[in-house]
């Protein structure tokens, strides 16, 4: 069944005719063709297709369209600030987070939900947060080195 | 050069890291082409049986389909060292998971609905899960015509059914050895199969334009050159004819080389009109149609002097191809050969043999053979410490190779870090101190692991690199960026040799049109060979900039230096040019000077047949040791790895952020293998744990502290002393482990992965013999 849904993405509104069953993650990509959200199992235990909904992250393989109706979609594509990279992003440059990529643009989605609502995490809670984002290159020590950096310069900027 | 290096050695950022961090990079998996259809295939539901009939009328029928094909639409094989894998099922199929029928849609779900109205009656055959019960006498033959495949030179068949590859090692005589040695010790280990588990899933694009009779293929595949190779024998097409473009690919470690999802989208192309046709497959069907890491069963037999003196070891390897040999061959012999560890023995014997089962195909996976001989090796040597009261370090120092030795496959060593990697991952984990870690239920332990790699050889790489007047510069290299960082670490050779800064340096993206031939991103082998090759490429171009420049300088060539994107005299640095500006002085505006080079280990030999010996078997050898801490509890027969040095002999470190971040990588997948991962299989041949769900990767939780160390042991062949490293980072991991578990619970287990109820059994099976 179709039907028009209404949303945000990255801050634009975006009206589309839709079947209702269609996931937010075949959604960005397919249909919309914002490629940076990323399917890794399509079964929501990888973590590759993290966006913001409503101000929390969530694995966008889970989502049907028909949940969409005026929710306020942050995707990797909307993080970078005006032409800034945001501070995960700068870090992730800087320390060496991204290997073969793939997994990152989840990675980002899920350190940034963090640091929204904590800016000064422990290591622990750090490796907590990110213990549903599955990476196969780095063995996650820089990009919990990355998180923890980027939280300084949040600090910095937002003591 | 004598001059000081600007930017080798240097922990320099990723030149990709910009593109992946916003999301804009563009991955095999991301790819639409204009008027694109979907591609699915059927997978085989039966581990080993004949195909009597297939109906795709009802699939043909529905709308939206544009075309269903078979194995009779697609009557071609393929193989890098055997020509045994049809395009589509030939009839039969070998393994669950096999594609049999695969269909085009003008979109996904039409698509799947296809697939669903295919309908094929199979007729079973006996089906082979064991490798070791597949070569007994009478079985079978799971490939009936193997005889007649085509195979690469190298190869040795088995004297017994379902045998692709029978490698020998033969070195002084170890009936002898074992007669000399004090202590002798024969064990059985284990090594499950596991997989690659990429974060991008596997896909490919084919398109094919009769009117030309070309054919273009998008993948993700870490070896454009032997995929081109491998699809051009099999169509029998011009090599000219077939075009191989590279997106960016999401992780590979062995799985995205060979051919996978491309057979199937090339049987499609050919019946769509000239329609591209996308095939991707979602992540079961990675799990059980890609390929997996080879499950190995190794018989260990070490023979010592009291004193600790390695006198004879002799090793029975069983590889477990699964349904086709794909890299089983060279796996079997370039696993087999290093297996018996990197040590002086005078007395060797080791029997590799590759075996067909029906399961999914096993492959090239990073480590090549290495990990699963250091299994066995590894712990055996600590096996023989403890039973002669020695410290598992000494037994090694005695026997480990150092410069100059002469290794037992008969080539002089060279450049040889080991003993260095031995101390420092020793000593960063303060291996032989006691924990302070004293909790009830929980024993503390310590391990090491030493491992040797050799790397493909010998191969080639080819390089361009062009320098236009506004001084940028392109190379043109066709080493695949998959997540190692080749990108970076090419493009500091360029910007060294050429003295410009590293944004002025651009990697051209892989297209086989326009990049000159190399072997492949495998092996370890790129900063090495595809190193020397972008150097000489730079210095080629270099060299002609600066022919270029002396009379506009009107200084001799010899008076002048490169520095900072400009040429300048050495004697009146003042008196300067950028380097564009000579490139536009001599060949105008859109002028481009360009650098070409070629480098191959030309002294490479392949192993002898019959004695495995070669005097030149690799370009070069890898070392490492890892060390481990775990602690296990006794309740629950939990493993956890506390801290984790990993010292690794990469000859010199081009960028030590990259060289951290492959070895941190590396030692994190091995610790993985090590204590969860497990592809199971029942006797049917079916995967049961085809999801990350149930098929458990090392999570943020679930890591050690991490110790990488660099040590530097000056390759002379290598661009700046380099050698390589992706490969190794996780090879001497889980027997590391396996030491340490053993070192804090007292027990020595055989087969991996030390998984909670593998340990809590032994701990069971140890209580109950001790009462």
């Amino acid at each position: 069944m179709n039907k028009k849904i209404d949303f945000t993405l990255n801050g634009k509104a975006v009206s589309r005719d839709v079947p209702t069953h269609r996931l937010l993650l075949d959604l960005l990509r397919d249909e919309i063709g914002a490629t940076g959200t990323k399917e890794g199992c399509g079964t929501g235990d990888c973590g590759a297709c993290t966006v913001m909904m409503n101000g929390k992250p969530v694995n966008s393989c889970l989502i049907l369209s028909g949940e969409l109706a005026g929710a306020d979609i942050v995707t990797i594509e909307g993080l970078k600030i005006g032409a800034e990279l945001h501070a995960v992003q700068k870090a992730f440059v800087q320390d060496g987070g991204a290997q073969c990529g793939y997994c990152t643009p989840g990675m980002l989605m899920m350190s940034k939900a963090l640091l929204d609502s904590n800016n000064n995490p422990s290591e622990e809670e750090i490796r907590y947060a990110l213990s549903g984002n599955l990476c196969r290159c780095t063995g996650y020590a820089k990009i919990v080195q990355a998180v923890q950096d980027a939280a300084a310069m949040l600090r910095s900027k937002n003591p | 050069m004598s001059e000081e290096l600007t930017v080798i050695g240097k922990p320099v950022t990723r030149v990709d890291a910009y593109e992946k961090v916003t999301g804009q990079i563009v991955y095999g998996y991301d790819l639409t082409l204009p008027n694109m259809l979907y591609g699915k295939a059927l997978f085989s539901p039966k581990a080993h049986a004949k195909i009597k009939k297939i109906d795709i009328s009802k699939a043909k029928a529905l709308p939206g389909v544009v075309a269903v094909v078979t194995g009779a639409d697609a009557p071609w094989t393929h193989g890098e060292a055997v020509k045994d894998k049809p395009f589509l099922a030939h009839g039969k199929v070998r393994y669950i998971g096999e594609p049999v029928a695969a269909v085009a849609a003008e979109d996904e779900d039409t698509a799947q609905a296809a697939v669903k109205l295919i309908e094929v009656e199979y007729e079973d055959l006996p089906v082979y899960i064991d490798p070791e019960e597949a070569c007994k006498p009478g079985c079978v033959e799971i490939h009936e015509d193997y005889d007649g495949y085509r195979k690469a030179p190298f190869m040795v068949r088995g004297a017994a059914p379902n045998i692709n590859e029978h490698f020998k090692l033969r070195t002084g005589d170890v009936a002898k050895g074992f007669a000399e040695s004090d202590l002798i010790l024969d064990e059985k280990y284990y090594v499950p199969i596991i997989q690659h588990a990429a974060m991008e899933p596997h896909s490919a694009h084919a398109q094919w334009d009769k009117e030309s009779g070309r054919l273009t293929i998008w993948v993700a595949n870490d070896a454009p050159f032997r995929a081109l190779h491998e699809i051009s024998e099999a169509l029998a097409m011009d090599k000219e004819k077939i075009r191989f473009i590279n997106p960016a690919q999401g992780g590979g470690f062995g799985s995205k080389g060979g051919l996978k999802c491309e057979p199937i989208a090339v049987a499609l192309a050919f019946q769509t009109g000239g329609r591209p046709v996308r095939v991707k497959f979602n992540r079961e069907e990675t799990f059980i149609s890609t390929l997996t890491r080879h499950a190995a069963t190794v018989y260990c037999k070490s023979g010592v002097k009291k004193d600790g003196t390695l006198v004879a070891r002799e090793m029975t390897i069983y590889w477990d191809a699964g349904a086709y040999a794909e890299k089983s061959p060279t796996v079997c012999i370039r696993g087999s050969l290093p297996a018996p560890g990197p040590y002086r023995i005078p007395h060797v014997k080791v029997d590799g043999y590759a075996v067909y089962t029906n399961k999914p195909v096993a492959g090239s996976y990073r480590g090549y053979g290495i990990p699963q001989g250091a299994w066995a090796g590894e712990q055996q040597m600590d096996e023989l410490a403890i039973k002669l009261g020695m410290d598992p370090i000494d037994i090694r120092m005695k026997n480990i190779f150092v410069e100059g030795d002469m290794s037992y496959w008969g080539e002089q060593l060279h450049a040889v870090g080991l003993k260095e990697t031995l101390i420092k991952a020793t000593e960063a984990i303060e291996y032989g101190k006691k924990s302070p870690i004293n909790k009830p239920g929980l024993k503390i332990g310590k391990g090491f692991a030493c491992i040797q790699k050799p790397t493909r050889s010998p191969t080639t790489s080819n390089a361009g690199v062009t320098v236009n007047a506004q001084g940028e510069v392109t190379v043109f290299a066709g080493t695949v960026e998959i997540g190692q960082g080749c990108n970076t670490i090419l493009s500091q050779v360029a910007a060294e040799e050429l003295k410009v800064p590293m944004d002025k340096v651009i990697m051209h993206q892989l297209d086989t049109d326009v990049i000159p031939y190399d072997a492949s991103t495998t092996s370890s082998r790129s900063t090495y060979h595809m190193g020397n090759a972008v150097r000489s490429a730079s210095i080629h171009a270099r060299e002609q900039i600066m022919e270029a420049a002396a009379p506009m300088l009107e200084v001799g060539v010899q008076e002048l230096a490169l520095g900072d994107g400009k040429v300048f005299a050495k004697d009146q640095p003042q008196q300067s040019l950028p380097i564009g500006e000579v490139v536009k002085r001599k060949l105008g505006i859109n002028g481009v000077v360009r650098g070409e080079a070629s480098y191959t280990y030309e002294i490479g030999k392949d192993l002898d047949l019959e004695t495995g010996h070669s005097d030149h078997a690799s370009a070069f050898y890898m070392y490492a040791t890892q060390a481990a801490e775990v602690s296990v509890d006794e309740e629950s027969g939990r493993v956890r790895v506390l801290r984790m040095s990993a010292a690794h002999d990469v000859g010199k470190a081009i960028n030590p952020l990259n060289c951290e971040a492959q070895i941190e990588g590396g030692v994190v997948m091995g610790i993985g293998s090590a204590i969860h991962e497990e592809l199971i299989i029942d006797a049917t041949g079916k995967v049961r744990n085809p999801s990350f769900l149930d098929y458990h990767l090392v999570t943020s939780l679930d890591c050690p502290q991490l110790i990488p160390i660099i040590v530097e042991c000056h390759e002379p062949e290598g661009p700046y002393g380099a050698k390589g490293l992706g490969e190794p980072g996780l090879a001497p991991t889980p027997a590391a482990i396996g030491n340490a578990v053993a070192d804090a619970i007292g027990i020595r287990i055989y087969d991996l992965p030390l998984k909670p109820e593998n340990v809590f059994w032994a701990l069971q099976k140890n209580k109950k013999s001790a009462a």
